[in-house]
């Protein structure tokens, strides 16, 4: 048997996109799913895997180049793994069957995936996305990933993971972590290299760049100049 | 023999296993590629590269039970190659489909990509050619802006200032303009939290010093 505690954070745009996705999370596979608002990835499975829903028809279509590869190189600078499930579009009410018509881009488009290290799963419907991501978060738990922190901060601790999550190449798993694991801000930033690795879940080379970017004596010529000093 | 070891792939070619000589697959791949079969491959269909393989999986084998299975196995684990397996997803072998995915990606750890005839495998062949040549051609000619992959990440540094900026703003009661004050005489995001209360006042008030030092 699974863990009760498996769970899933899911982004609000898959509320209306995904519907049966997070239902048959809930009901079927007994998963807690946190529905917040992720903006990088459609889901979040584990302190280290990111995994995006893609239609086929989207995957059949070179007007999605550009907004694809960016959401997944910008997911590749946040998570150590990245899945993506690609969907077979629902069949609408009056057409019989969808006839999918295999293209060169098409096939360009998954060979370029495999080789960028992305692993892809197929899925026909948005029950069987479920079942996929719970195989997902069981494989992650069973190699001490989970996500096991609180998922909802509340009051002060919300604010400060507000503080958190606008860290450029920070996960929302990792923020949550960060909440977790350090008493204060402070704490936090005065944390060696290795503190943060752990405390956050990271990886030594993203905990390297969080510390970086805590440390990092800014350069004022970068920032934009304030605007004259108002007479006092 | 259970062959999976590493052969040498000549640039631009294609080794094929002998056993797929005349079939649709290999027919469909000459011309368009530079095909070599030979004997001995093993478990590999066909040989990208020196580090990319493919195994192919027909809906025949699907059907027949569980001896692709213990091929897959075999080859995971008797060699470190990248095995991508092409498999023959039919109206037929559909319902195998789920049990096969979670074996080779899910416990194998190997890619499975679905088709659904030997014409469909052709084409697929050709474009991860196309893809892993092109990467070949890269790391040679030491050029990566035309036509790279666009699903890699770029190693492009961000410059911190402004991310820093939108960060501090994440504190209750400071907006732009008391953001950049801080940042401008702290430093740092470091700096800025182990300031003390009257260095904050100095920059930005009592009231703001005061929240600023309880967040």
């Amino acid at each position: 048997g699974h863990s009760p505690s498996l769970c899933i954070l899911a982004d609000s745009r898959e509320i209306s996109s995904g519907p049966e996705v997070i239902s048959s999370l809930r009901a079927v596979h007994g998963l807690r799913v946190q529905v917040c608002s992720l903006g990088t990835s459609d889901y979040v499975v584990s302190n280290r895997l990111a995994v995006d829903r893609v239609l086929q028809s989207e995957l059949q279509s070179p007007r999605n180049r550009n907004k694809l590869s960016q959401r997944l190189q910008r997911l590749q600078g946040i998570f150590q793994r990245i899945c993506v499930i690609v969907e077979t579009d629902r069949v609408r009410p009056g057409e019989t069957s969808r006839f999918f018509q295999r293209t060169q881009y098409y096939d360009g488009v998954l060979s370029a995936l495999v080789q960028a290290g992305i692993r892809i799963l197929f899925s026909s419907c948005q029950e069987q996305t479920a079942a996929l991501l719970k195989e997902l978060a069981l494989l992650e738990h069973r190699k001490d990933a989970a996500i096991q922190v609180p998922t909802e901060p509340e009051g002060h601790r919300r604010d400060i993971l507000n503080f958190y999550l606008s860290i450029p190449s920070l996960s929302y798993g990792a923020a949550l972590n960060l909440c977790h694991s350090f008493g204060s801000i402070t704490a936090m930033a005065n944390s060696s290299v290795s503190a943060l690795a752990a405390g956050a879940r990271l990886s030594l080379s993203q905990a390297e760049e969080l510390h970086g970017f805590l440390h990092r004596d800014l350069d004022l010529q970068l920032l934009p100049q304030p605007l004259p000093a108002q007479g006092k | 023999p259970v062959t999976a070891g590493s052969i040498v792939v000549p640039y631009g070619h294609v080794i094929g296993n002998e056993k797929w000589r005349g079939s649709e697959v290999a027919q469909r791949l000459q011309g368009k590629v530079r095909l070599i079969f030979e004997d001995g491959l093993g478990l590999v269909d066909f040989h990208l590269s020196n580090r990319t393989c493919i195994l192919l999986i027909s809906e025949a084998d699907l059907v027949a039970g569980d001896e692709f299975k213990r091929r897959l196995v075999k080859f995971r684990n008797a060699s470190s190659l990248r095995g991508i397996v092409i498999v023959e997803k039919t109206q037929i072998s559909d319902q195998y489909y789920l049990g096969v995915q979670k074996l080779v990606v899910l416990e194998l750890g190997m890619v499975l990509l679905p088709v659904a005839n030997q014409g469909e495998a052709s084409q697929l062949i050709v474009q991860l050619v196309s893809v892993f040549l092109f990467l070949v051609l890269q790391v040679r000619e030491q050029s990566r802006d035309r036509g790279a992959n666009p699903f890699l990440r770029k190693q492009r540094a961000q410059p911190a200032e402004p991310a820093a900026l939108q960060t501090v703003q994440h504190i209750p009661g400071v907006g732009k303009t008391k953001a950049l004050l801080l940042l401008q005489h702290f430093g740092s995001i470091h700096g800025l939290c182990n300031a003390a209360i009257n260095e904050l006042e100095q920059v930005v008030g009592q009231t703001a010093a005061q929240q600023i030092y309880s967040f």
